[in-house]
């Protein structure tokens, strides 16, 4: 699960003394809102967001946005004036976890993926995420999802391993919802198979509650009284 | 009443899954048992099958993958891609002589000798991909059957329909691109059934955009939301697409008993989509409507389902438009 296998390789750039509208310009190209800004060794010196760049705009309403006077004003804006100077960044070696956890606690779009020293290798995004947790959860290949509640108990989750194996079933994934009742937790096997009936049948026989699909919720917390 | 054709032929059995698949030969036969204890194949005019041109296949599905097919029925291999696609080494041969069937009956509907049909055909085909085998189907029946009414019959806009409770995937993915056949598929929706996709955003590719349509159904969800996503979804499209010819995938396993699905289409419900699809070929097809079967696993209900589905393709029934 390591960045360096999930991050986006081919990364666009900006040089920090471009001037703000060939920054518009390539974003716009190249369907992006993020530029990492780099010296000639690509060494990582700052970022640049579309949103950096609109703030730097002059609002359409008080200026004239087209005159000469104000496109001049703005082509004399260089990248360096705008970016964020060391932006948070993470190394290869960090987990999908890793950037998950840092993308939501920092707010942040985008964590450029940098060396020991500063030299840009990577930029993983939301979307990369995405990606990679359609990958994880198997979703891209065809097959059903199961919801199934367990007790606490040592030995069970093994017990509903060994009945969908025996079933000749193979597992896209287990999805575990730790709290989801008192002392019992819902288990969800995304299963690579049409045909769950037969599977679903035996586990029903074996005394484990199937829950409803109308009532799969996957992020579940602890309940409190 | 309409001249309606039967595609049945006992070769269909021959395609054995092993002792515990859903998909299995008593299906085809509870199906041919309710349509000829209601007395109606005197009133059919019965289809004869025969082994499809592999150029027709080809249409469709990549060389290799015929192969591979073929080869691996020859070697005796159980399961073909996946554990789903459970196989004997009769199984090749009875999906061509699906599809051949099948491309008798649409010459036949082109010819004028019926108005429609339907094909009760195993294996089933709207899974299938161009390149594998998924969740019991082998060759895309209905997709080969639009391509050939393109080529061999010229037909300008084939429209399909398919009620199967499961997204006919394979069938999408072939024409997502052509502008040319239009693919309406309702479904239960794809985060609570196999295979995954059908969602509603799915709208078709390119040159191909616009012309696919989905209607996921919820668990639990039956005749009102089937009624419902008809009216909003496929009428207003059929409208605009003008359809020629319309294909049907039919597929039994919505129904409330059958242990597929979690959606709960009634019998009667199950008639009610057929006769809009019925007036939708009167409307826009010049009758022409060709069904073919997908899935249905009630063994129970399958003879009566296909006992009513025969008897609207014969007699119609008011318009429920």
């Amino acid at each position: 699960m390591f960045i360096s296998k999930s991050m986006t390789r081919d990364v666009v750039t900006i040089d920090k003394k471009a001037n703000i509208l060939d920054a518009t310009d390539k974003m716009i190209n190249r369907k992006i809102r993020h530029l990492p800004v780099v010296e000639h060794d690509n060494r990582l010196i700052g970022i640049v967001s579309d949103r950096d760049i609109r703030s730097a705009m002059p609002s359409i309403i008080s200026h004239d946005y087209n005159s000469k006077e104000e496109r001049e004003k703005l082509s004399k804006l260089k990248v360096a004036d705008i970016m964020t100077p060391d932006p948070i960044t993470i190394s290869p070696s960090y987990t999908l976890q890793d950037a998950l956890c840092l993308l939501q606690q920092t707010k942040v779009g985008v964590l450029p993926v940098v060396d020991e020293n500063d030299i840009l290798k990577g930029i993983v995004g939301v979307r990369d995420l995405i990606r990679a947790f359609i990958n994880v959860l198997g979703i891209g290949e065809p097959g059903m999802l199961l919801g199934i509640v367990v007790e606490e108990q040592t030995g069970k989750m093994k017990e509903i391993v060994d009945a969908i194996t025996e079933e000749k079933i193979s597992f896209g994934s287990i999805l575990v919802a730790k709290y989801w009742d008192k002392e019992k937790r819902a288990v969800f096997p995304y299963l690579l198979t049409k045909d769950i009936s037969r599977v679903k049948k035996k586990l029903e026989k074996m005394g484990f509650i199937l829950i409803d699909p109308l009532e799969w919720y996957l992020e579940q917390l602890p309940k409190t009284s | 009443m309409k001249k309606t054709g039967f595609l049945f032929d006992k070769r269909f059995l021959l395609h054995k899954t092993g002792p515990y698949h859903p998909e299995t030969p008593e299906r085809l036969e509870a199906i041919y048992k309710g349509i000829e204890e209601a007395g109606l194949l005197p009133k059919l005019t019965l289809i004869k099958t025969s082994r499809a041109d592999l150029k027709w296949i080809e249409t469709i599905h990549d060389k290799h993958y015929i192969d591979r097919f073929s080869d691996a029925c020859i070697s005796g291999y159980e399961t073909l891609d996946r554990s789903d696609n459970q196989m004997c080494g009769e199984t090749y041969e009875t999906a061509l002589l699906a599809v051949g069937g099948i491309l008798n009956t649409a010459n036949m509907v082109m010819e004028g000798k019926i108005d429609n049909a339907f094909c009760a055909v195993r294996p089933p085909g709207h899974h299938a991909e161009s390149d594998r085998a998924m969740g019991f189907c082998y060759f895309n029946n209905v997709a080969i059957a639009a391509r050939y009414l393109q080529i061999e019959w010229g037909v300008k806009r084939v429209g399909i329909i398919d009620f199967d409770v499961h997204h006919g995937n394979g069938t999408q993915h072939l024409f997502e691109h052509d502008p040319a056949v239009f693919y309406y598929s309702i479904h239960q929706h794809p985060s609570f059934a196999y295979p995954g996709t059908g969602r509603e955003f799915e709208e078709g590719d390119g040159d191909g955009l616009g012309f696919t349509k989905n209607s996921p159904i919820l668990p639990g969800q039956g005749d009102e939301a089937y009624e419902l996503s008809i009216k909003k979804d496929l009428l207003p499209e059929f409208e605009k697409f003008d359809p020629e010819v319309i294909i049907v995938s039919t597929g039994f396993d919505a129904h409330v008993d059958d242990k597929m699905s979690d959606v709960n289409l009634s019998t009667e419900g199950f008639s009610w989509i057929i006769k809009m699809i019925f007036n939708m070929a009167e409307r826009y097809a010049n009758g022409k409507l060709i069904s073919v079967l997908e899935g249905g696993y009630s063994l129970k209900h399958l003879p009566e389902l296909a006992k009513n589905h025969v008897e609207i393709l014969l007699n119609g029934g008011e318009n429920v438009y």
